[in-house]
């Protein structure tokens, strides 16, 4: 019966009824009805999302609730058949969208419990008429092929589906004769498609759809005449195709509608037919998406249940979209079309991330027979942040490396093999291929230690090859922010999580983790300060934003030092909320490695940085000369402390938060001006860190939000 | 959905979907209506035989009124039954009136059945005489069978079902035959006469089975054509000149009112006879064989060891009590002395019982008894009065057309016993009351009327049936029937002796019964 979605509550519950079962008016894997929520007219649904957050899996698992029940139809758009024709078929008689709409129509043919297959005539003959203009120069095999199958939307499946096959095999002889005879192809073909209709025995409702093309604009109530201007707008491109395509999106709807209406379809058939639409931020998704909220908007209706998936938050031609976290349509939608916008005629639906008791279900559900580490669903839903797929894969991974790889850390870096018959691949770069574009991973591997659009062009200068400029790195940034990654001041990839993998993957690009370093190296370059006083703002010394992101990379390569210097001497002069800030991002650093005495990643699994935290090292590290030594040990140990405890790859330690929350209300103690600040941080931190969340600065306006 | 469950797949797969249910509910519907015939069919236990008749509660008897060609299951009432349903669907609906044949048609003895059968054919040729052949006098009648089981046991069942067809169009005036003088049809005359309906007993002799007991009637409306065991009995009487030292009673105890009305009449004639009445004991059910055989054995020495003068053995019983005796009889000891049994109309049964002793007839003993009718009776005319050679001729000639169409055919005729000729004279007399009873410009006589002529039968209104004169006396019993006395010859058949007449010689020309 599929597996079940975690999460998903609000789309697939039944009692009380989801926003699907309410849409489709069906309860999930179950032939029973559920009242509807707008009866009748209902929104273009778009499910919202970076990539990761199961939109793929929601839509899959849509399809195997209703399939058998309803005719469902699922189509990706990023599929490479909607890319470019197939079978030699010319680019003037083809589009996405017709490729589309001949993909769903066969699907949605699909008999169904209680009824049988619905037949498409409309569409049938529409999608000939589409065919018949690439048929110039087309051998007869060819066009047997693509008629044929054209013809197979028209074959109901029932007793007399015997008849019916002969039918469509009689009526593509005569296309195929008719086109590759002398005259006007296309008219003959269509002709000849139409004939079809009088002398087939389903007379009547042939008949219907026969005559629906006759309201084609300036068809002047001949059918003939508006499938062969159909066919000539097709193939002239550009918003002539558009407006073709909208009618047969319409053709698709009304052939639809008509399996619905009358007596006996409603006897038999129960809800609404349903169509996924994966990917539909590419092409025919907007083409499919538009044709419908255009006709919708002008009062053309359907019953038809659309929901698609959109990666990223909308495009601009949905700016009117409603919009709903899917919490909000848990039980009503409160979905109401405006008149004048047809954008506002579709429900964009934010997927949320995954909350930890869905991570605990997950994780446990994947390692049933094993002893997971307990706090593994925590720090899994921390390092994720709720993100479906990393918590699939890291679930999966923990079931197939457990009890081996102890920690989250050698869970992302052992090999999981999604699928039995699929090639192991390290879980990072696993998580990598589904949660960046994959053109673009090699650069955002690169560009994830970067920090602004400066930082990342130094780094491209230093790492990336030559032809990839700024205007790539603009573009880059553009396109994260479409595809829904959250933009963050201070992070080149906004996504926590997503940054995490590139920079793993960046630190084992390779073996002596060489890129690495460079990286690092070249950003404390472009950090360092300035060389004397002629510099812009901040003045002689160092301006703390620049100041912290050096450290941050000096740490990431195991130099503490500087760091517990800078922290140590601008501690009496910075004002407190600056200083715990810049503390904060320092100690944000990865660590991926454990680090040998001298700040060296080495191969062991040893941490450090709680024996630091807890002044277990003390002994072993004389103050510099000249400084406050009891200031420099306490600042020493509490950077380690905040390093160790905001490690998302590190379990939190409860005796390093206690030991954190002591050394900050002893600091507070020497900044009477910051006295209230740093004591309510030792106590904010030290909860914060035990729970697993970001660390706040006390009286943090949002403007300054570093990560 | 397969995998889950039956439950599921009713309800989601057919309950869900509206052409299914609807549908479903259909076939529900019917195969519920079906199954609900079947179970009627199965555990109904169809009690019906043919139309009106059915099987009583407890019994595999077939008892009711049959209105059709059924036979009752008997092959050689089927001629007869035949004869009776294509007359009665000749019948104009509205221009008829019913008589309802009771007999016991059911019974499983061959020497009753027989009987029945020959009183079914007298009754039919009666109809169709009265319906063919009188001068298109009218209303006519319609024959119909009631049957209240074997041995009458089901009388009650039978009545119920009678009485309410003389208010419907069937429009029932009479009831003919009753058969035996047995308990039950005694109490089932009874109840037909307490209901106004009027009954005419063609072979009920038993005293107690008639009116007039005392001076009282207790069956208002009843009418005999056969004399009462006691003129039987004086009949025999006359015959024979019995006196108490000669003659030796031999009786069924307890009796039934036949046995019993003989034994008194006997016990009457041979008063102060040094022999003590020998009793015998019969099964309820007189039909049975029973242990009465060596009884009879006994009795047989007795016989035996009277004195010399005693030659006349009175026989009070039913007749297989009766051939078990003459069986025994034959075997006696004193094959020499001379006897001659006399028995009342019960002696009839022997003609042509396969398993009495014949050779027994041939040792000194002679088997003499009352006929209630005999067709060498009136074969001349035996006596001025009483009963004609005429009369009889109406029968003969009829039976002489009964083998084809379209009278017959009525199946063998056999006139020995004089149940053909009784119940030919019972049904005349039916007709007879029944027209007389119906006002001019009428098509049917009011029930009531029918049993009102009864008394009127006398005189010039007298009935002359095939066995003599049939003249009622007030309370509807024949005054001085010819009483045929018949002796049983070793052969089996029966040879007429003489008539006999109750009052000693035959009634007046005017046939009045004395006040």
């Amino acid at each position: 019966m599929g597996r079940r979605l975690h999460g998903r509550g609000a789309l697939f519950d039944a009692e009380p009824a989801g926003l699907a079962p309410r849409l489709v008016g069906l309860r999930p894997h179950q032939h029973r009805t559920t009242p509807y929520e707008h009866p009748r007219e209902l929104p273009f649904v778009l499910l919202t999302g970076s990539r990761g957050l199961g939109k793929t899996a929601v839509l899959g698992e849509l399809r195997s609730a209703y399939k058998g029940h309803t005719p469902v139809a699922l189509i990706d758009c990023a599929h490479s058949a909607f890319a470019a024709p197939s079978g030699g078929r010319p680019a003037e008689a083809w589009s996405p969208v017709s490729q589309a709409l001949l993909v769903i129509a066969e699907q949605l043919a699909e008999p169904v419990t209680g009824a049988g297959r619905i037949v498409f005539p409309r569409l049938m003959s529409g999608l000939v008429a589409v065919a018949a203009g690439g048929w110039n120069d087309a051998d007869s095999e060819r066009i047997r092929r693509e008629v044929e199958r054209i013809l197979l939307l028209n074959e109901g499946g029932s007793w007399i589906a015997g008849f019916a096959g002969r039918w469509a095999g009689r009526v593509a002889a005569n296309v195929v004769a008719a086109a590759t005879g002398t005259g006007p192809l296309v008219s003959a073909s269509i002709e000849a498609t139409l004939e079809s209709f009088s002398d087939s025995f389903v007379h009547r409702r042939h008949a219907k759809a026969a005559t629906w093309y006759r309201d084609y604009p300036n068809a002047s109530g001949n059918a003939r005449r508006g499938l062969m201007l159909l066919s000539g707008h097709f193939r002239a491109g550009g918003t002539s195709r558009e407006h073709a395509e909208r009618h047969l999106v319409r053709a698709l709807l009304a052939d639809l509608t008509e399996a619905y209406a009358g007596m006996l379809p409603r006897m038999q058939r129960l809800g609404r037919p349903l169509v996924l639409i994966d990917n539909a931020q590419s092409a025919p998704g907007p083409g499919l998406t538009d044709a419908v909220l255009r006709d919708r908007a002008d009062g053309i209706a359907d019953q038809v249940v659309f929901i698609g998936a959109l990666r990223g938050d909308g495009r601009p031609a949905l700016r009117n979209a409603v919009r709903r976290a899917l919490p909000e349509v848990t039980r009503r939608s409160g979905w109401t079309p405006d008149p004048a916008a047809p954008s506002s005629r579709a429900l964009l639906v934010a997927l949320p991330p995954l909350s930890p008791d869905d991570t605990l279900h997950i994780v446990g559900a994947a390692c049933a027979d094993l002893p997971v580490p307990p706090q593994l669903p925590h720090t899994t839903r921390r390092l994720t942040g709720g993100n479906p797929l990393g918590i699939t894969l890291l679930a999966e991974s923990a079931a197939q490396n457990l009890p081996e790889a102890t920690s989250l850390g050698e869970l992302l870096t052992a090999d999981v093999r999604p699928h039995e018959e699929s090639d192991g691949a390290p879980t990072y770069l696993e998580l990598l291929g589904r949660l960046v574009p994959a053109d673009r991973r090699e650069e955002l591997t690169v560009l994830a230690a970067a920090h602004d659009h400066d930082s990342a062009v130094a780094l491209a200068e230093a790492l990336l090859p030559d032809d990839f400029g700024p205007a790539d790195i603009r573009s880059l940034q553009t396109r994260l922010a479409r595809e829904g990654l959250p933009e963050i001041p201070g992070q080149f990839v906004g996504d926590a999580f997503v940054r995490t993998l590139l920079l793993l993957a960046l630190h084992h690009r390779d073996a002596d983790h060489g890129q690495w370093r460079t990286a690092h190296e070249t950003l404390i370059a472009h950090y360092a300060p300035p060389e004397d006083g002629d510099g812009d703002g901040a003045g002689g010394d160092d301006d703390p934003v620049r100041a912290r992101y050096r450290l941050h990379h000096e740490l990431a390569l195991g130099d503490a030092e500087s760091a517990v210097a800078y922290l140590r001497d601008t501690f009496p002069s910075l004002p407190a909320a600056t200083w715990l800030r810049s503390l904060r991002f320092i100690a944000s650093a990865p660590y991926f490695h454990a680090h040998d005495a001298d700040g060296h990643d080495f191969t062991g699994r040893d941490d450090r940085r709680a024996d630091v935290a807890l002044g277990r090292t003390d002994a072993g590290h004389p103050p510099p000369a000249g400084v406050d030594g009891v200031l420099h040990l306490r600042v020493r140990r509490l950077l380690h402390a905040v390093w160790r405890l905001t490690d998302p790859l590190a379990l939190p330690d409860p005796k390093v938060a206690d030991r954190l929350r002591f050394e900050l209300e002893q600091l507070s103690n020497l900044r009477p001006a910051g006295n209230a600040l740093l004591w309510r941080a030792s106590r904010d931190w030290a909860e914060d860190a035990a729970a697993g969340r970001a660390l706040r600065v006390p009286d943090e306006a949002d403007d300054e939000g570093v990560a | 959905m397969a995998g889950r469950g039956f439950g599921t797949w009713l309800r989601e797969g057919v309950w869900a979907i509206p052409l299914r249910r609807y549908l479903a509910v259909l076939v529900s519907a019917a195969l519920v209506v079906g199954l609900v015939f079947v179970v009627r069919v199965l555990t109904h236990d169809d009690r019906a035989c043919a139309a009106g008749v059915v099987h009583p509660e407890g019994s595999d008897d077939c008892v009711g009124v049959s209105t059709t060609a059924y036979d009752f299951g008997r092959p050689q009432l089927r001629d007869a039954v035949r004869a009776i349903d294509r007359e009665n669907d000749s019948l104009k609906p509205g221009a008829y009136v019913t008589v309802a044949l009771m007999l016991p048609y059911t019974a499983s003895t061959p020497s009753t059945l027989s009987d029945i059968q020959h009183e079914l054919q007298g009754a039919y040729l009666a109809q169709w005489e009265a319906n063919h052949a009188a001068n298109g006098q009218s209303p006519s009648i319609r024959l119909v069978l009631a049957n209240p089981g074997a041995t009458s046991d089901h009388w009650k069942q039978l009545v119920d079902q009678l009485e309410p067809m003389t208010r419907s169009a069937d429009r029932l005036r009479a009831v003919a035959g009753v058969g035996m003088s047995t308990d039950n049809n005694k109490k089932a005359v009874a109840e037909l006469t307490r209901r106004g309906i009027p009954v005419v007993g063609s072979s009920i002799t038993a005293d107690d089975l008639a009116n007039g007991q005392g001076g009282r009637d207790p069956f208002p409306g009843l009418a005999r054509v056969s004399p009462t065991n006691t003129d039987e009995a004086r009949a025999l009487a006359s015959f024979a000149k019995v006196s108490a030292g000669r003659a030796l009673l031999v009786y069924d105890k307890p009796g039934d009112p036949y046995t019993r009305t003989i034994q008194a009449s006997f016990a009457k004639l041979i008063k102060g006879s040094p022999y003590e009445p020998q009793p015998f004991t019969p099964p309820a059910d007189r039909t049975q064989e029973g242990t009465t055989a060596n009884t009879f054995r006994q009795i047989t020495h007795l016989v035996c060891d009277t004195s010399k003068e005693t030659d006349t053995i009175l026989f009070a019983g039913r007749h297989t009590q009766l051939r078990q005796f003459i069986n025994a009889l034959g075997g006696r000891g004193c094959q020499d002395r001379k006897f001659t049994l006399l028995t009342g109309d019960e002696g009839s049964y022997l003609t042509g019982e396969k398993a009495l002793d014949r050779s027994a007839l041939k040792h000194n003993l002679s088997i003499r008894y009352t006929s209630l009718a005999h067709p060498d009776a009136w074969a001349k005319d035996t006596a001025k009065t009483g009963g004609s050679a005429r009369d009889a001729k109406v029968l003969s000639d009829l039976l002489a057309r009964s083998g084809r169409a379209p009278v017959g055919p009525i199946g063998p005729v056999a006139l020995d016993d004089g149940q053909l000729i009784i119940g030919y004279d019972a049904m005349t007399l039916v007709v007879h009351g029944i027209r007389e009873a119906t006002p001019d410009g009428r098509t049917a006589p009011p029930l009531a009327d029918v049993g009102l002529q009864w008394p009127q039968v006398k005189g010039s209104l007298r009935v002359s049936g095939a066995s003599g004169w049939i003249c009622l006396d007030v309370h509807g019993n024949p005054y001085d029937k010819a009483v045929p006395i018949v002796e049983l010859t070793p052969e089996g058949d029966s040879r007429f002796v003489k008539i006999a007449w109750p009052e000693g010689r035959p009634p007046g020309k005017e046939c009045l019964p004395p006040s």
